[in-house]
């Protein structure tokens, strides 16, 4: 055998030993979770089970000693090959799991046993433990209740009675009661009481406790040593002071509480680790009686205490959680937490949004009939430190560093760390807890989500930034536990990944430590074909940000629904789009006509791919040309087209292979009761989080499913921007306070103004449609998201063009805004079309819309500047130059000692206002919810590099040897408003040969690539060069044709580079 | 001095008075058909879904029914002005007498935005729109059709409501309609085959068999795909179409000079005309730039789009080659072009005779729908043909005997016969 088919083998045996480990673990747990079955029966099963997951089975034996039963395998003999492993209950020792070898087991590098079966005992000892802690437990209850009901028939009768069963069932609970009872005297003012207290006490402490209140000293400890005598002598004083009655109600309410310190104990302790909270709470929905009400004080800190220990520290969230969620909420939750055996870790943000959401929505009682059909998919959390025991237990420690390295250095190795992470193991204790996990979830898909305690915070936007994964599950046991493993060490390794880091950086929040809960969530829906796929989902939003019409209001909200899976809705694309309602006004729909129905309708669909494991694209054609009859509540999702009109489908009357059908969702907004369900999910949602809220959600075609919930303002770019109330007149351009949403816009430094009396008065079509291709062009050459276009009335008029310019989205696509203004004209004012022509276009590109009424009573409106300031259209396009009238470009800095503009919105307020300013200030007002596109600290950094690395081109070039007369750089690099991914331009004044043009080119294309990794490497954006190299001649700057017009322009002209040497 | 303001209606009446100028027309008959016949203006209100009142401006203009029962679209416009609706109303009387249907000229409408509606509020408008209206349009009066922001629905809301006013089964009263509820078959291919009908006339003029021909097309949307179908099972060959490549933002050309497969290409189709530019250059057809269509060396050029497509700036690039133009899509020659053309004496087939297939189908429509008899859609098509066919050569016939371009030639025959019209009528 070759060296390589000896590691296989290897690889090949560890790998069955481990999943016969498992496969051991998992039989045993099935044994215990068999209620039918007494303890001993359940040991004596137990005993046969183990020996499976040792090395050697046939000569295996397995025994367990507890307390002084013993239970051990057929024809037990003692022998010297042994490991065994104690079993705890609350610190204290009661038996212990050994496992042995009959005969001398051929012995590996860790001896007779491997350290996996050291870990494997330890586990199987755990597990034991606890079961009978909880045994113990259920045996106790049994008792206290049988008490409680004496206690019942009693009532009336003898409390000596009650006592007396205690002291025999519970010595403990008896002294504690008598010692309570003491205090209760003494605190009656009872003599003989205090007497019998200070005789308890060890040491006489009374002449400090004279002197409380006025020293900062700590009391004398109080050693209580309450004896069975002593509790005979108290209770003979309670009987001589008090009545029955009192000493029955005092007894039974200091039962009572007892019964629930096990329950506040360990979760007033932080130090409590995780698994004795969990048994805490199993306990208490086991064995509390229905009726067993904390008292109100007592219930909100344990909710209180809960809500710490499984989601955040948030005092907001608190403050909503704990009206919300009750002790009894938590029970199905637990059965669902992955956690190691000292955990004390939480769930993350994620989980706690939509525990919270949930929790609201389910003992919401004004919803109805509304929110009959509402779920939450089947969810398993993995607590958050699981993340630190998994870097300990492989050895991974010095990956926490890695926060602390250059971002490029972060970059370079994340790769790596993803490898590592994804080879690395779980600890046993974990991978049992995700195999029972699969064994719940069956065979259905998964997604693997982070719940990151960062994630969902106020004030940072880390949706996304983390990743989620899903998993097709499909295969044997093993496979998908395997995958579903590779899944999580993928998205722990997210977390060292450079964006994250940077971002995190960015927000001082590196420091914060890099605990990280899991979500491993059933992916609903069903199968169709070879996938499978929700019949529907999205998000939705209680604020809408996007209004297409005047008559929707901010609150009426927006839903945002795709076919299959939601990532289309939650993404933006450029080619495809989700469809769109505002929940608060169904029947005002974004695209009205057909045509528009038809080239917004979704046509793509995410799905995954359970033949080949695989998450998915396919067209929706392709999937309703196979699969249409699989498709549920098809009727709901697609309209026929025929004839030019959309009909909405009777049920089984589609003809998938015949009819030409579109996705508009009809069906389900007019027949269902979908919109409104969604619109009180939102506002009932908003309401008790006293916040706006967006949602994510999936349905099956039979139910509702609740996917997330987080606050809206985490969403990108949505951030109401504060508008200072002390802005000099002069320095406003513009005010609004009609139908404003919030957004962010950028810093501007052009302004492209139509103006609209000179463009109403244009007197020949053909003049108004160049005007639409002026702006086309202006659109080519502007600084893309710097600029805006201000102009009349409806933006892509078609047809009746005097009523706004004719453009079409491709004319308009890199302006940061869109504004349309509407003149008084006579005694009218006209319509705006709140980008209705290409609306959806500008949502899924995140240009903003404002709607200015400059005639409205107190506006600002500084139409001097913006006909006054000197304009370039004529230099920057001479064939347009006659329409100077009419379209004003304006370079803002240049016109305004260097200011920019900066247009702040606040849907809040309902106000906007446009005001020159630095560029700096846009940006602290502001944040955008993109990292790398945020003009933040770091913004000048990319073009000073840029500007830096292109001096440095020309300095290394050798002008002679390339015929080079001069170079320039022209572009976002001189204009100090590149970004991550910019390129750098370069223009070449050429004047050689065209052996020596192609030896520059080469020459520069090296540049090109080095720098574009350099790049890479600092920040993440892959390009396939940076240098966009422009050559040009004598010629050209004669002529002044292409880039040459860049030498010396009107506005943001080429800067010029100097040149290296020069013999 | 300032500027007086577009107007379309003084556009249009300009071109008129250039052809009576031409025909000699009397004073009267100018006068009559320089303005609408007649106009209505009328209020709507309707009971909006949040149980508010708000009153529409509804209006329809009908430019002259002296050839037959007024035709043209209604349209949903929140800033319509007359002006744009009675330059609209008589172009319409203009495109149905060139092609000779017995029909005159209107158009309508209602000033709001349906993206401020729902489906419940428009449907209320079309309603109040048919009751102000009732007595005033009908099958022998005035027939309505889908414009901007209608559609089919529109029209069976409207036709519905007028069909209670009357009591009666009036498909006729409204053209636009589906199939099975009034419409006609053959209509998604009137267009694109009327075009390459006047085409195939156009090279028997020339003394060119079709199957010696080459074409380029400007879109690929429902016209340009019949045209090419009809063209090329005439024998002609397509050798490069542009389409608009929506996740690019830009249009393309694809070309194959061996020749384009219209089924083939198809399969690489998305609804909306958009070619999958990477499966197209896998079946070996080139991508070029969007403009490469215009450039092409061949026989005939079919801009099928947009308008104001060949512009004083690219008619250079024009081949020698090309003999035939024929305007599938509305108004695709700026005026500058429109010399150069004619200064080169390329054979122009103009928009209102070339792309007159899809009103002549309304007309069948409206036949079939006034004698409640639905043609197969072969006799449509054929019949189709022989309209096209006949108003071609009508006005070929009079380009040659007057001597003039032939976009001149067919606002000559069509506002000649309107004009004959009215004056047997004794109305001038």
């Amino acid at each position: 055998m070759t060296e390589q088919g000896d590691n296989l083998g290897k690889l090949l045996y560890s790998l069955h030993e481990r999943a016969k480990e498992l496969n051991c673990l998992y039989r045993i747990e099935e044994v215990l979770s068999q209620p039918q079955l007494s303890t001993r029966a359940i040991f004596e099963k137990i005993v046969k089970v183990i020996p499976a997951g040792w090395q050697f089975p046939d000569m295996c034996q397995a025994g367990i000693v507890y307390e002084n039963l013993t239970f051990r395998s057929d024809d037990w003999v003692d022998t010297p090959w042994t490991q065994s492993a104690d079993i705890i209950v609350i610190d204290e020792y009661v038996g212990r799991v050994i496992v042995s070898y009959r005969e001398e087991p051929p012995s590996g590098r860790d001896g007779v046993f491997l350290k996996e079966e050291e870990r494997l005992i330890h586990s199987i000892a755990d597990r034991l433990g606890h079961f009978i802690m909880h045994q113990r437990m259920k045996t106790l209850v049994q008792e206290y209740q049988a008490a409680a009901q004496e206690f019942e028939r009693t009532r009336r009768g003898d409390w000596q009675v009650v006592l007396e069963m205690l002291r025999h069932t519970d010595r403990n609970l008896y002294l504690s009661i008598s010692h309570k009872m003491l205090n209760h005297l003494c605190w009656a003012g009872v003599g003989e009481a205090e007497q019998l207290l200070a005789s308890a006490l060890p040491d006489q402490m009374s002449e400090q406790d004279e002197r409380y209140g006025d020293t900062n000293r700590p009391y004398g400890r109080r050693a209580a040593g309450i004896t069975e005598d002593m509790s005979r002598e108290i209770f003979r004083l309670a009987a001589t002071h008090l009545t029955d009655d009192e000493i029955f109600s005092r007894v039974q309410k200091w039962v009572q509480e007892d019964k629930l310190n096990y329950l506040i104990n360990p979760l007033v302790s932080l130090n409590t680790p995780l698994p004795d909270v969990v048994d805490a709470i199993r306990r208490y929905h086991h064995i509390a009686p229905q009726d067993a009400e904390l008292p109100s004080a007592t219930s909100m800190n344990v909710r209180v205490a809960l809500i710490r220990r499984f989601f955040t520290e948030q005092l907001r969230f608190i403050n909503i959680a704990k009206s919300y969620i009750d002790v009894a909420d938590y029970f199905d939750l637990l059965q669902n937490i992955i956690y190691s055996a000292d955990s004390h870790g939480k769930l993350g943000g994620k989980s706690a949004g939509l525990f919270l959401a949930m929790q609201i929505l389910l003992k919401d009682t004004t919803g109805g009939e509304l929110l009959a059909n509402l779920r939450v998919p089947k969810t398993w959390f993995v607590a958050s430190d699981v993340t630190l025991s998994f870097i300990h237990y492989n050895n991974l420690n010095e990956v926490v560093e890695q926060k602390y390295k250059e971002i490029n250095q972060i970059r370079l190795e994340y790769p790596h760390i993803v490898q590592t992470f994804k080879s690395s193991q779980f600890p046993p204790e974990i991978v049992k807890g995700l195999s029972v996990a699969l064994d719940d979830f069956g065979d259905v898909p998964l997604i693997v989500r982070s719940s990151s305690l960062l994630e969902d915070r106020i004030g940072s936007a880390f949706s996304g930034k983390y990743k989620s994964l899903f998993l097709a599950n499909q295969g044997t046991k093993q496979q998908r536990l395997t995958a579903l493993e590779d899944a999580i060490a993928e998205v722990y390794a997210s977390v060292f990944g450079p964006d994250p880091i940077e971002y995190r950086a960015e927000r001082n929040l590196l420091d914060f430590h890099e605990e990280m809960g899991i979500m491993i969530q059933e992916v609903v829906g069903t199968r169709v074909g070879p996938y499978w796929l929700p019949a529907w989902a999205g998000v939705a939003f209680s604020r809408n940000e996007f209004r297409w019409s005047a008559r929707i209001r901010r609150e009426d909200g927006l839903i945002r629904l795709v076919p299959g899976l939601g990532t289309r809705a939650v993404d933006r694309t450029s080619d495809d789009y989700p469809v769109l309602v505002a929940p608060g006004q169904p029947n005002l729909r974004v695209n009205v006509s057909i045509e528009e129905v038809v080239r917004y309708a979704p046509r793509k669909i995410d799905v995954i791919n359970l033949e080949t494991n695989t998450f998915e694209t396919v067209t929706v054609a392709e999937l309703l040309h196979r699969h249409a009859d699989d498709l549920p509540v098809l009727e709901q999702i697609v309209s026929v087209y025929d004839g030019g009109r959309l009909k909405r489908p009777l049920k089984g009357q589609i003809d998938p292979g015949r009819d030409d059908l579109v996705v508009t969702f009809e069906g389900l907004i007019s027949n269902t009761a979908f919109v409104k369900q969604m619109q009180h999910i939102l506002t009932t949602l908003e309401t008790k989080m006293g916040q706006p809220v967006d949602i994510e959600f999936a349905s099956d075609g039979k139910h509702f499913y609740l996917l997330q919930c987080r606050q809206q303002s985490s969403g990108a770019g949505a951030v109401a921007a504060p508008i200072p109330k002390d802005i000099p007149p002069e320095r406003i351009l513009f005010s609004a306070k009609r139908y404003v949403s919030n957004g962010f816009v950028p810093p501007i430094t052009h302004i492209v103004y139509v103006d609209p009396q000179q463009y109403g008065q244009l007197a020949d079509r053909s003049e108004m449609l160049a005007v639409g291709r002026a702006v086309g062009h202006l659109n080519k050459i502007l600084p893309k998201r710097r600029f805006i276009l201000m102009g009349p009335g409806r933006w892509g008029s078609r047809g009746d063009i005097k009523l706004g310019v004719s453009v079409t989205y491709s004319d308009i696509n890199n302006t940061a805004m869109l504004v349309e203004i509407a003149r008084q004209q006579g005694n009218y004012v006209p319509d705006l079309s709140f980008g209705t022509h290409f609306f959806q276009d500008l949502v899924e590109a995140q240009i903003r819309y404002l709607p200015l009424y400059p005639d409205d009573q107190g506006i600002e409106f500084n139409e001097r500047f913006l006909t006054t300031a000197p304009n370039m259209l004529g230099k920057l396009l001479p064939d347009h130059a006659g329409l100077a009238d009419v379209i004003r470009v304006i370079d803002v800095p240049a016109c305004a000692d260097g200011l920019v503009l900066n247009v702040l919105m606040n849907a809040d307020l309902d106000e906007a206002v446009g005001v020159l300013g630095r560029a700096a200030a846009a940006a602290e007002a502001q944040e955008s919810g993109f990292a790398t596109d945020a003009p933040g600290q770091h913004a000048d950094l990319f073009w000073r590099w840029r500007l830096s690395m292109a001096e440095q081109v020309a300095a290394a070039m050798d002008a002679d040897r390339f015929g080079v007369k001069a170079l320039y750089v022209f572009g976002s690099t001189k204009s100090g408003s590149a970004g991550p991914g910019s390129d750098i331009d370069l223009l070449v004044h050429f004047d050689g040969s065209e052996r020596q043009r192609r030896d520059l080119l080469l020459w520069l294309e090296g540049w090109s690539l080095c720098l574009a990794e350099m790049n890479y490497q600092r920040t993440g954006y892959r390009s396939p060069g940076l240098l966009d190299v422009h050559i040009v001649t004598d010629d050209d700057i004669e002529r002044r044709t292409s880039y040459a017009v860049k030498i010396g322009a009107i506005t943001d002209p080429a800067r010029p580079l100097s040149l290296g040497r020069r013999s | 001095m300032a500027k007086s303001s577009y107007n379309p209606f003084a556009t249009a009446q300009a071109q008129f008075d250039k052809v009576a100028e031409f025909l000699e027309l009397d004073a009267a008959t100018r006068e009559l058909l320089r303005n609408p016949l007649r106009e209505y203006a009328f209020a709507i209100p309707v009971r909006m879904d949040d149980g508010t009142t708000q009153v529409f401006r509804g209006f329809r203009v009908q430019h002259s029914d002296a050839r037959g029962p007024s035709k043209g679209g209604i349209r949903f416009h929140p800033q319509e002005t007359v002006d744009t609706v009675r330059a609209l109303a008589m172009w319409m009387t203009w495109k149905c007498a060139v092609v000779d249907i017995p029909l005159g000229g209107g158009k309508g409408g209602v000033i709001c935005d349906p993206h401020n509606l729902s489906a419940r509020e428009q449907e209320q408008i079309c309603r109040g729109w048919v009751r102000q209206l009732a007595r005033d349009i009908g099958p022998l009066r005035d027939v309505p059709a889908p414009d901007v922001m209608t559609n089919a629905q529109h029209m069976l809301w409207m036709l519905d409501e007028f069909e209670t006013i009357h009591g009666a089964h009036l498909p006729g009263v409204i053209t636009g309609k589906p199939v099975g509820m009034g419409g006609s078959l053959g209509r998604t291919e009137a267009t694109g085959y009327g075009v390459v009908f006047t085409v195939r006339e156009a090279l028997k003029e020339l003394g060119v068999r079709p199957s010696d021909t080459t074409a380029s097309v400007q879109g690929f949307g429902n016209v340009a795909q019949y045209a090419i179908q009809l063209y090329t099972q005439l024998g002609g060959k397509v050798v490069c179409v542009s389409y608009w490549d929506q996740s690019d933002q830009c249009s393309y050309s694809v070309r194959r000079l061996s020749g384009v497969d219209l089924a083939q290409l198809l399969g690489v189709t998305d609804r909306f005309g958009g070619i999958d530019k990477a499966k197209a250059k896998g079946l070996g057809y080139e991508i070029l730039p969007g403009d490469a269509w215009l450039e092409q060396d061949v026989d005939i050029l079919m801009p099928c789009a947009l308008e104001n497509q060949i512009t004083g700036e690219n008619v250079g690039k024009i081949a020698k080659r090309v003999k035939i133009i024929a305007e599938g899509a509305n108004g695709p020659t700026t005026l500058d072009a429109d010399k150069v053309l004619e200064e080169r004496g390329i054979f122009l087939i103009p928009d209102f005779l070339a792309n007159a297939g899809g009103v002549t189908c309304s007309y069948f429509e409206q036949v079939q729908s006034n004698m409640n008899y639905f043609w197969e859609k072969d006799e449509v098509l054929g019949k189709l043909d022989v309209k096209m066919t006949s108003a071609f050569h009508a006005v070929r016939e009079l380009a040659k005997k007057r001597k003039i371009y032939m976009r001149d030639a067919a606002y000559v025959i069509a506002i000649g016969r309107v004009a004959q019209a009215s004056k047997d009528r004794g109305w001038a």
